[in-house]
């Protein structure tokens, strides 16, 4: 028995009220001189007893409703067994379909076991069977029908993705929010550690929340897997003349021996090498393979290995690798410039993989030139182009064409960039105006990285800059500034297509970015941004996400229908979610066939995560206090009782009741007894 | 003379017994003169020869010049014209709800009594003050000074002590020998039995007894808002009355006893008449004529 809000007894004291009035009211009764009492016999005295009988009982009635008044707003409450209320809790059976739970007949003895709870239950108790990998899938409703629960348990399939207890903490937190009822929780699982939260508070459930856990495994099992994959996931050219490309792998060990494990790489479904490794115990080996010889097309790969665990199907690791011919891309220079040409090849054949194959032409030769065959065009250090080109350039970037623009020295004569349209302010030769005893470049002052051409460019910040020209940025991204604030890098949307502005020169006289390694970089990302060409890795993991459109063609009218083919054959998109959605979980481990909203086609492989291979279990000490009860031993589970609890129960409903009885009698009681006054007065 | 001077509350603005009475009497007889029906003067009766001791004034001095013997005019109402009034003097008689209490109620009476008696009708009038004791004693006289010698004595009864008709009584046989009218004035607590037993030896001499039973409104029918704790004047015992009680069954009580002591008093031959404190005092005076006229 306890209190809510005990301060409200002070209240009580307000008994003193009637009290006080009662006594004064017998006070004020002073006797009164009378001529002769010889006519009130003894037998009157009982009247007066039966009267004082009922102004005790009037006093006492406003005394008890005062009192009671007070206790009901203290809210007591007392303790009562959780058992008591057992019809009401709800229980929630989770099952683990983690893709761990894929080894040997774990899910098989999860689902018996869940079996055996449902049949241990009481017809009248609620239950819920729900799910749990990355998330938390409620196959039921809570229902009281042993038919749909026992039949949702059999329907239970095992999934690729990871296993997450702290998702399930924060979903059953949300639940026994809403419901307010207890919960007896039963997790039907392996248990695996790597399933854990970084920290145990995030595991942590509610007061109502009674946790008990059915582990499908005692102990953890030595388990051999592919951890990972390093592999191109794009090849260019042809096969016998390209460069040659390898691919490394990463052989991983979980409460393993030391042994000799036999890693083979499959190309669409052929073994094309073998090799073997010693992987040490509980540890990690890697494997290379010298040549990726995939033909034209998308090649779906995989390294596997002969592990003879018992958990075979972490055994592999998917990927795609796409083979086809460069992409073509125009460079026009001035005549006079020969280095620019020069130094924006080499980094584009060495960076790139020799995905573009670069046609450098002069001013003068571009006459006759389309520029819609070329994935990309730039334009260095060109002072004027010839009137038709410039129109055919300017209907290429409007409709959809990208272009980069790099002033030279030559943009001195000009007032306007070619293309991109707007005005020149001033020229910068840095070379010269600092050359009071200062450096006589500026550097990269601030950069965007979030811009796909310098994202992963590396550090810019070493580069001299000697030679900049000022452009009026108001209608353009700034993706790059000097230390003076003058634009270096910016980007423009015209029409359809795009145009990048280099505010100085691709050669190593305005500046010496050509010299250094981040050019290569910064030439390769332009490239693949300008040709949107930009292909991810062939290997995913399962639960990641996979960008259909971009925002920019989530916009456009004539964007295609986006199409995602499964590892099953089957197209998880609607209709409506092909022409709408931006990005699709990989929910499935193998190959997804993918056609882009941009038209590309692509395949991908996925893969569990790798966290699943490692099939430790929680330790009991940690199982004890996530059920919060460290020093209690777990229940044998097949009985499939709650401990008992005890929760409070309020009792004001009733005090309050009593109350109202109270004060029903006392009106009754006084209007009798001050009735009687009324009528003699 | 307005009929409004019976009232005893106005009454009360009076100060002196004896402007009291003539107030009284006065107002009382000239209520009498407007009324038809109720007749009142002093008849001649006869003459009796002089014997020593008659008062001279009750010479007929015509008759003697005449004669040359001495004759006694007599009047009618003159014969055995003796009253006596007997005043319960016990504390009980102080007992008021309102701005007249018993006691000064009693002594209005017997002043309007003494008053009408001696100054109109010429009779002899006395009077005993007494409680459980005889306290005072006023004889019966016509001489002159005694109505102001009775005034005196009214005026000096104070309630004490409690009611108690045994003990006086036997000393009124001694003073009561010559006949006449007894008056007794009190409020009569006790049991009507007793009170009659005691009293009815009175008219073993042939006196005329009449009770003149003198209750305050809040006696007959007492009203109370609350139980209230009521104190006994004369024993000083309290008692818790409820109102419930009061109305009901003490109203009962009392209409018994003085229905029983009327009828008990008219048994044994004796005038009863309740005078209620908050009543003009003219029933008290009617029926002392009424008396006086029958025994004439």
């Amino acid at each position: 028995m306890g209190l809510f809000a005990p301060w409200f007894l002070a209240g009580a004291a307000a008994v003193g009220l009637p009290i006080y009035l009662h006594l004064l009211r017998r006070h004020s009764t002073t006797p009164r001189p009378f001529g002769s009492l010889m006519f009130f016999e003894p037998r009157t005295q009982s009247s007066i007893r039966h009267r004082r009988l009922r102004y005790w009982l009037l006093l006492s009635l406003r005394m008890l409703l005062l009192v009671l008044l007070a206790v009901a707003f203290a809210n007591p409450f007392i303790n009562r067994p959780a058992a008591s209320v057992s019809s009401d809790t709800l229980v929630l059976l989770v099952i683990d379909t983690s893709f761990s739970m894929r080894a040997g007949t774990r899910l098989n003895d999860a689902k018996r076991e869940a079996m055996s709870v449902l049949a241990s239950r009481r017809s009248s108790q609620p239950v819920q069977v729900m799910a749990l990998d990355s998330q938390l899938h409620p196959l039921t409703q809570p229902t009281e029908d042993s038919a749909t629960q026992r039949a949702a348990v059999e329907s239970v399939q095992p999934s690729d993705s990871r296993g997450s207890f702290a998702e399930l903490a924060r979903a059953v937190r949300l639940t026994a929010d809403n419901i307010r009822t207890p919960i007896e929780l039963h997790v039907f699982s392996d248990l695996q550690r790597s399933n854990m939260a970084s920290s145990l508070a995030e595991m942590v459930f509610p007061d109502t929340v009674t946790l008990i856990l059915h582990p499908s495994v005692k102990s953890g099992v030595a388990n051999w897997s592919v951890e990972s994959v390093n592999a191109p996931g794009q090849l260019w050219g042809n096969p016998k003349g390209g460069k040659p490309s390898h691919v490394q792998a990463v052989i991983a060990g979980y409460g393993t021996p030391a042994a000799a494990r036999t890693v083979s790489l499959l190309v669409n479904g052929k073994t094309v090498a073998t090799k073997s490794v010693q992987v040490p115990a509980n540890g990690r080996a890697t494997v290379e393979f010298p040549s990726l010889d995939v033909p034209y097309g998308f090649s779906r790969c995989e390294v596997r290995i002969d592990s003879g665990d018992g958990f075979p199907a972490d055994d592999g690791y998917r990927f795609a690798v796409e083979r086809s011919d460069p992409e073509r891309m125009l460079f026009v220079h001035a005549a006079s410039d020969s280095r620019s040409p020069l130094y924006f090849g080499d980094a584009l054949s060495s960076a790139a993989e020799s995905a573009f194959a670069p046609q450098v032409v002069t001013i003068e030769q571009t006459a006759n030139l389309s520029p819609s065959k070329y994935a990309f065009v730039v334009l260095s250090n060109v002072a004027a182009l010839p009137a038709s080109f410039d129109s055919e350039l300017l209907r290429y970037v409007r409709g959809g064409g990208s272009v980069l623009v790099a002033l030279g020295t030559s943009a001195a004569g000009r007032s306007r960039v070619p293309i991109f349209g707007d005005s020149i302010t001033e020229i910068h030769d840095y070379s010269r105006e600092l050359s009071r005893g200062r450096e006589r470049f500026l550097t990269v002052g601030e950069i965007d990285p979030s811009h796909s051409s310098v994202g992963k460019a590396g550090n810019l910040s070493g580069v001299k800059f000697y030679y900049a020209v000022g452009v009026d940025a108001a209608n353009s991204r700034v993706v790059a500034r000097l230390s003076d604030r003058t634009p270096l890098l910016l980007d423009k949307k015209i029409g359809e297509g795009r145009v990048l502005l280099f505010a100085s020169g691709l050669d190593n006289l305005t500046n010496d970015f050509p010299l250094r390694p981040a050019f290569v970089a910064f030439v390769e990302q332009t490239a693949r941004y300008l040709s949107g060409a930009e292909r991810h890795s062939g290997a995913r993991l399962v639960d990641s996400f996979l960008e259909l459109r971009t925002a920019q063609e989530q916009d456009l009218a004539q964007a295609l229908g986006v199409e995602v083919v499964d590892p099953d054959g089957r197209r998880p998109l609607s209709l409506e979610e092909a022409a709408t959605t931006q990005s699709f979980r990989l929910t499935r481990a193998g190959f997804y066939q993918i056609r882009l909203a941009n038209g590309r086609q692509d395949v991908v492989g996925v893969n569990p995560d790798r966290r699943e291979s490692n099939l430790d279990v929680i330790p009991d000490d940690v199982q004890a206090l996530w059920r919060g009860s460290p020093h209690q031993p777990q229940r044998a589970s097949s009985s499939g009782e709650a401990p008992q609890r005890e929760e409070p129960y309020g009792l004001w409903w009733y005090i309050m009741m009593v109350a109202l009885a109270a004060a029903l009698s006392e009106s009754w009681l006084a209007s009798r007894y001050l009735g009687t006054a009324r009528e003699e007065s | 003379m307005s009929q409004r001077f019976l009232d005893p509350t106005v009454l009360t603005g009076i100060s002196g017994l004896d402007l009291i009475a003539k107030t009284v009497v006065d107002g009382f007889v000239a209520g009498l003169h407007r009324s038809p029906d109720f007749g009142f003067s002093q008849e001649f009766a006869e003459y009796r020869a002089y014997t020593p001791g008659d008062d001279l004034r009750h010479v007929d001095w015509n008759v003697f010049a005449r004669t040359e013997r001495a004759y006694l005019k007599r009047y009618r109402g003159e014969t055995n014209s003796l009253l006596t009034v007997l005043l319960d003097a016990s504390q009980s008689m102080e007992y008021s709800s309102h701005s007249v209490n018993k006691m000064d109620y009693a002594r209005y009476v017997a002043a309007s009594l003494f008053y009408l008696a001696i100054h109109n009708q010429r009779d002899a009038a006395g009077l005993i003050v007494f409680d459980d004791e005889v306290r005072n004693y006023i004889r019966p006289s016509t001489r002159q000074g005694q109505l102001a010698r009775l005034l005196s004595g009214l005026e000096l009864a104070e309630p004490r002590a409690r009611t108690d008709f045994g003990k006086p009584m036997r000393h009124f046989q001694e003073f009561l020998r010559r006949r006449g009218l007894v008056v007794i004035v009190s409020d009569f607590y006790e049991s009507p039995e007793s009170i009659v037993r005691t009293i009815a030896p009175l008219r073993f001499h042939g006196n005329e007894v009449v009770l003149f039973h003198i209750l305050d409104p809040q006696e007959i029918r007492p009203v109370f808002g609350e139980p209230a704790i009521l104190v006994d004047l004369e024993t000083k015992q309290k008692m818790e009355v409820t109102p419930d009680y009061a109305r009901k069954e003490y109203r009962g009580k009392m209409d018994a006893h003085i229905a029983d002591l009327g009828e008990r008093s008219r048994g044994a031959g004796m005038d009863y008449f309740l005078l209620r404190t908050d009543r003009p005092l003219d029933a008290a005076l009617r029926e002392y004529l009424n008396i006086r006229h029958e025994r004439n």
